[in-house]
């Protein structure tokens, strides 16, 4: 069942309307109607999938109640000795009990961790070794080939190991309850794409009880039918584009830069509109049930530079990554250590490189394992951790080269300017990850920088409408690029468009709504290929 | 506080400390620099700043900073 299915909105309907309609006695038991239909919605995608996440939560939760009894021991033991110990042996208590936590974590988080890493990597691991080996005429076969990765799996993965950091920091307690932790894990609409979210945020609102509330039903369900309408209206629909440029046979067939570029260009609106089509449909789904998902997406065609993208692109992964890893990896002593020599030998700027080239790589490195390992994703991870650390080492240099230049780096055109950039940047990016190979890659970015034939857009042979989409299909995908640049540009300048729409008058306001909800039932893309997979990050 | 004052200048001798208010938030200081800082305080008044302290609302200005580190040397 995925989410863009009719089958999710009966399913969503009948858990809201039993969600709401218990008892005023049992309303405290809502949470139990959201993990039931929880594992179910994970159990229609196979019974694998459901051992998996069971062995996750089960592990996970018992690792969390080993730390927490390990703190509230030493607590009550402290506590116990009253004024008789010193400060000092209290921060000792502290420390000791500190390490035990530690180490648990560390354990239960590699596990986790491993698990992700074996499923994702092994095809990668045992590729590269059998071709290493096969130098010494030795067959490396993959023990693990038949393996199908569980769906959804780093997105639990990486909720679990917050989970335990946060409990290791204190942050939190560790849930004692493991119905409402198995909730946690398993929470049905972020379930196949998330948005990652953690316990002390989301995990204490799913066993809330809530109330029935108009406002959220409405706007979750705007929500829902705006998700729709990226997902079905631009994403499916642009997808025949980016699927013949980027085969096999399109490429050894071959081709021009322009062709590259509409290629791309399709596959950014693509992954968009499905990835953040998909997170809208997910967080309307959890407003109407009175909880508030994180933001996943804001925006990111704006986006001014590299490090600007991963702030308004996939969001809750880059917020996880920044709270778990990249401030750590910052604040790890060797790296400390080494910032504060290059400062001092070489100024104040020099200290801000060795963290700016340590940080990006590792999380670079994890996201590249999080889509699962190839040598193209390997290189895409390096490509965008080597932009960003070079955006920091080279700012001093940028900021004299616009003031030679008399730059204006505060104009309006200027912002265009950096907004161009960075989105060519990522169309590298993009094709890396995309072409059918590495070395296609390669070839297919040089071509964009020099075989460019304007003739492909407009000839008279319209050839640009043999690439799956006809004359039609493009006028409407224009057209619903063009309202999303609309909405996009008022949620831009600050306009909360559904808090706006809902203060015009009723008529006005269900003509639009009803007017967008006939444009995906018309323009919308439906077929056979609506499965699991048909959502990009269902994969991961 | 003037002890602050010169571990930011420092590291970022552009900035007006005393007046600024919103260093995260208005994008003054990045995470590049929050990293230098705390290295810096760290070892000056031989504290520990961890993770979970790197809130923009600890960062924003010279005094949120010094009530951090206050706060902290308090605890201690």
């Amino acid at each position: 069942m995925t989410l863009n299915s009719l089958a999710f909105l009966a399913f969503l309907a009948i858990v809201l309307i039993v969600y709401y309609a218990l008892p005023k006695k049992l309303k405290k038991y809502q949470w139990v109607v959201l993990l039931i239909a929880s594992y179910g919605f994970y159990l229609s995608s196979g019974i694998t999938n459901v051992l998996f996440i069971m062995s996750t939560t089960v592990f996970t939760f018992a690792s969390g109640l080993f730390m927490q009894r390990i703190r509230d021991k030493q607590q009550s033991y402290v506590r116990s000795l009253g004024d008789s110990i010193t400060k000092e042996e209290k921060r000792e208590y502290k420390k000791i009990a500190n390490k035990k936590i530690h180490t648990i974590q560390v354990i239960t988080a590699l596990v986790n961790l491993g698990v992700l890493i074996i499923l994702k990597c092994h095809g990668f691991l045992f590729y590269n070794l059998d071709k290493l080996f096969s130098l010494f005429k030795w067959d490396v076969s993959d023990p693990l080939m038949n393996l199908i990765v569980p769906l959804c799996l780093s997105y639990y993965t990486f909720n679990s190991i917050g989970y335990l950091i946060d409990i290791g920091r204190g942050k939190h307690a560790a849930e004692r309850n493991i119905g409402k932790f198995a909730l946690f894990v398993s929470f049905f609409p972020s379930i196949v794409q998330g948005p990652l979210f953690r316990y002390c945020d989301v995990g204490v609102q799913l066993t809330q009880e809530h109330k029935l509330n108009y406002d959220n039903i409405k706007y979750g369900a705007q929500l829902i039918l705006w998700g729709f309408f990226k997902k079905l209206v631009i994403a499916d629909r642009i997808s025949a584009i980016t699927a013949h440029v980027f085969s096999a046979d399109f490429v050894a067939g071959g081709y021009n830069g322009t062709q590259v570029f509409f290629g791309v260009l399709a596959y950014s609106f693509q992954i968009y509109g499905d990835f953040s089509g998909g997170t809208d449909i997910t967080r309307g789904a959890a407003q109407m049930m009175g909880i508030d998902l994180p933001l996943n997406f804001e925006r990111p065609f704006f986006a001014t530079s590299m490090a600007d993208f991963w702030r308004r692109w996939h969001m809750s992964l880059g917020a996880w990554m920044r709270e778990f890893v990249f401030y750590p990896v910052m604040l790890c002593k060797p790296v400390t250590n080494l910032s504060k020599k290059f400062r001092k030998k070489f100024g104040p700027h020099a200290g801000k490189i060795v963290p700016s080239v340590a940080a990006p790589f590792v999380v670079f490195f994890l996201i590249g394992i999080w889509h699962g390992i190839t040598w193209q994703y390997v290189t895409n991870g390096l490509y965008n951790a080597i932009l960003i650390s070079s955006t920091v080492a080279l700012t001093p240099a940028y900021n004299k080269l616009a003031k030679v230049l008399h730059v204006n780096t505060e104009a309006f055109s200027f912002r265009i300017f950096q907004m161009l950039r960075t989105f060519m940047l990522l169309c590298i990016s993009r094709i890396i990850v995309k072409a059918p190979s590495l070395t296609d890659a390669f070839a297919m970015i040089k071509s964009m920088f020099t075989s460019i034939d304007l003739g492909f857009l407009f000839g008279s042979d319209g050839e640009i409408f043999t690439y799956g989409v006809d004359q039609q299909g493009m006028i409407i995908l224009i057209a619903a690029i063009l309202l999303l640049f609309v909405i996009s540009t008022l949620q831009e300048s600050g306009m909360k468009i559904r808090e706006s729409l809902s203060r015009q008058n009723l008529i006005f306001r269900w003509f639009l709504i009803l007017l967008l909800l006939t444009v995906v039932l018309v323009f919308g893309v439906y077929g056979p290929e609506f499965d699991a997979s048909s959502f990009i990050y269902g994969k991961f | 506080m003037e002890k602050i004052i010169e571990i930011l200048e420092s590291i970022r001798s552009d900035v007006d400390f005393t007046k600024e208010t919103k260093l995260i938030d208005d994008g003054i200081l990045d995470s590049f620099d929050i990293v230098s800082i705390v290295g810096e305080l760290c070892d000056y008044y031989d504290i520990t700043i961890t993770v979970d302290m790197m809130e923009p609302e600890n960062f924003n200005s010279a005094e949120a900073i010094l009530n951090l580190v206050e706060g902290i040397l308090d605890e201690d």
